[in-house]
């Protein structure tokens, strides 16, 4: 399965994750507090910093991940055109890049077993709520071969389907996908059942 | 209990999926994607409490770095983003919508419908519209007035997941575990 | 490897969803090779859940020596392994390690032991480039045989075949037929192809949810083609 994590590897990756989660959660926090343009700019330009020092293909990636916030941008900036408040906008703008970019820095220098053992241990508080870490362990990785499976079973559904069709199936597809979902379930919970997996 | 583990991986992935898929055309030609249709299936579908925890599983794959959101969107950039309502809505959406088909024994499409309505909107709103306004700095009714462009698309969706889950209903009655 | 656990079912029958789909069926089992063959339908399937213990039968009993399949799961393990007929329905890891080594961790083996079972497994198998190797990524051939070892890595008396060699090429089909001849285990092979259950000790022919025939192999797999072909050259068949 293809992760964010960057293949690219940089010192950052060989810090805890632990560590670099609980710093993101402060900078996160402290960037809300953070008021004016100016020390917002100044802490994208931080980040940025931070990003560069992957060098320019590490770079590449972490902006290519902050292209999904262009449509905001691109309405806030128009919002504050119209109001006459560039400052303002600017602020926001920066905030809001800043922060996804910091999380993505996150991210892309963690291994997903790491990410997957920090998510274990913070959830290990519900252990007593029926949600022991074995379990929660074999729901990921159940999630994780599945997508897989899935995505070939609407292949062929799609394809089925454009055999016998001149139009695209679209939202039609998404019945029978359903459906072979809740089959898969009951297979699966078989074979579960069949190698003693009642963790 | 192997049965509940494994319907809610497969819905998590079932979410994946279907933010895979190209985006669907409307007759309209606007594109819409599948994957807060997901949303609501899982508490159609599944109830509930499955619902929400498949919901859950698949949010905490995204969360340790699977790109899964559609748009191959993931990481924690997008708790971080103006999106982080939506995503913090999202079981919670599954829940209401399920606990909506398990308790009004309307027909199925009906309370589908309604359930889809109630969750996969009412409820997703209510979270993602302060997610914004908090990420983009604007007040509520200017965030709200942003959230309405989506209405048209997720009031097609939820007839589209009552469609879908009628048609489960059918297929599948013994699966329909919201009704079982 | 210990002799199998004798199989005993005492007028066990099935009944899913309000229909009935196996009726009071009485069979000792004992033969190291046996071979369940009828047609879609027919009920095998919903036989090889009720040996297996995935299901509990309607009214009657299934033993496995003196265990119920159904209400021991634990003591099942290491005396009844399933290779289901899909390997993606069984396969739930993303990877072969994580996968071989699921049923050895449920049995209550510690992890560094499991861990050293499954190198020493693949490696005997010459497939150690496995390890890591995502179980998406390799054919359905080898994702059958991946399922085969993780079956076989548990040990168990007696392994339920559901249509081995669907799907399977030619040489895959001849290469898995030899492994499975091969293992010392007692096999059950649930099939609709009188061939994949020809080299049986003995032959059990399931039709609409009751037995048919029983007895050895030649007999009654002529009897059993005879049939198929004459229900195949009926036109308009109610029932396809």
């Amino acid at each position: 399965m293809l992760t964010l994590t960057s293949e690219v590897p940089i010192w950052a990756h060989r810090l805890p994750a632990g560590v670099k989660l609980a710093v993101l959660a402060v900078v996160t926090m402290a960037l809300f507090r953070l008021q004016g343009p100016l020390p917002m700019a100044m802490a994208f330009a931080a980040v940025a910093a931070l990003t560069l020092t992957g060098g320019p293909r590490f770079a590449r990636q972490a902006a290519a991940m902050l292209r999904p916030l262009w449509p905001f941008v691109v309405l806030v900036g128009a919002w504050h055109l119209i109001t006459r408040d560039l400052a303002g906008g600017a602020e926001v703008i920066l905030r809001m890049a800043t922060a996804v970019a910091a999380a993505n820095f996150v991210t892309m220098t963690t291994r997903l077993s790491d990410m997957q053992r920090v998510l274990e241990w913070l959830c290990r508080p519900l252990a007593p709520l029926g949600l022991p870490p074995a379990r929660m362990a074999l729901a990921l990785a159940l999630v994780i071969r599945f997508i897989p499976v899935l995505s070939d079973r609407a292949g062929q559904i799609a394809a089925a389907w454009r055999a016998r069709s001149p139009r695209r199936p679209g939202w039609r597809m998404v019945a029978p996908l359903t459906a072979a979902a809740l089959d898969d379930a009951t297979h699966v919970a078989d074979a579960l059942r069949a190698r003693g997996g009642s963790v | 209990m192997e049965k509940n583990l494994t319907h809610i991986a497969l819905f998590a992935a079932l979410i994946a999926v279907l933010g895979l898929v190209p985006k669907i055309d409307l007759a309209a030609g606007v594109p819409i994607t599948a994957q807060s249709m997901g949303i609501m299936l899982c508490g159609t579908v599944l109830g509930a409490k499955r619902g929400a925890l498949a919901v859950l599983l698949f949010l905490a794959l995204v969360a340790i770095g699977l790109p899964l959101l559609s748009g191959g969107r993931g990481g924690l950039g997008v708790f971080a983003g103006p999106s982080v309502g939506y995503l913090i809505g999202f079981p919670i959406a599954a829940f209401v919508a399920g606990l909506i088909v398990e308790r009004w024994q309307a027909s199925i499409g009906v309370s589908a419908f309604v359930g889809a309505v109630v969750g996969g909107i009412v409820v997703l709103y209510a979270f993602g519209i302060p997610g914004m306004a908090l990420v983009m700095q604007k007040s509520l009714p200017e965030a709200t007035t942003l959230a309405t462009a989506f209405l048209p698309g997720d009031l097609i969706k939820s007839v589209l997941a009552a469609l879908i889950t009628q048609g489960i209903a059918r297929m599948r009655p013994e699966a329909l575990l919201s009704r079982t | 490897m210990p002799q199998a656990d004798t199989i005993t079912l005492t007028e066990a029958s099935v009944t899913l969803a309000g229909r009935p789909v196996l009726h009071s069926l009485s069979l000792t089992l004992t033969e190291a090779r046996i071979g369940i063959v009828g047609r879609n339908g027919s009920g095998k399937t919903t036989l090889m859940r009720l040996l297996a213990g995935l299901i509990a039968p309607t009214s009657g009993t299934v033993r496995l020596g003196d265990i119920d399949p159904a209400k021991d799961r634990k003591a099942m393990l290491s005396r009844l392994g399933i290779l289901f007929q899909n390997p993606d329905h069984q396969i739930l890891f993303p990877t072969v390690a994580e996968e071989l080594s699921f049923g050895l961790r449920q049995m209550g083996l510690p992890a560094p032991e499991v861990a050293a079972r499954v190198r020493a497994t693949l490696a005997a198998e010459g497939r150690e480039h496995w390890h890591d190797a995502p179980c998406h990524h390799l054919s359905q051939g080898q994702r059958q045989y991946l399922c085969l070892l993780a079956v076989l890595m548990m040990e168990p008396q007696t392994i339920l075949l559901d249509e081995p060699f669907a799907g399977l090429d030619l040489p895959t089909q001849a290469r898995l037929a030899r492994r499975l001849a091969a293992l010392p285990q007692r096999l059950i092979t649930i099939s609709h192809d009188p061939e994949a259950v020809a080299a049986c000790d003995r032959v059990i022919w399931l039709e609409a949810g009751r037995i048919r025939q029983d007895g050895p192999a030649d007999t009654l797999l002529a009897a059993f083609r005879t049939a198929m072909t004459d229900l195949g050259a009926q036109d308009a068949d109610a029932d396809l």
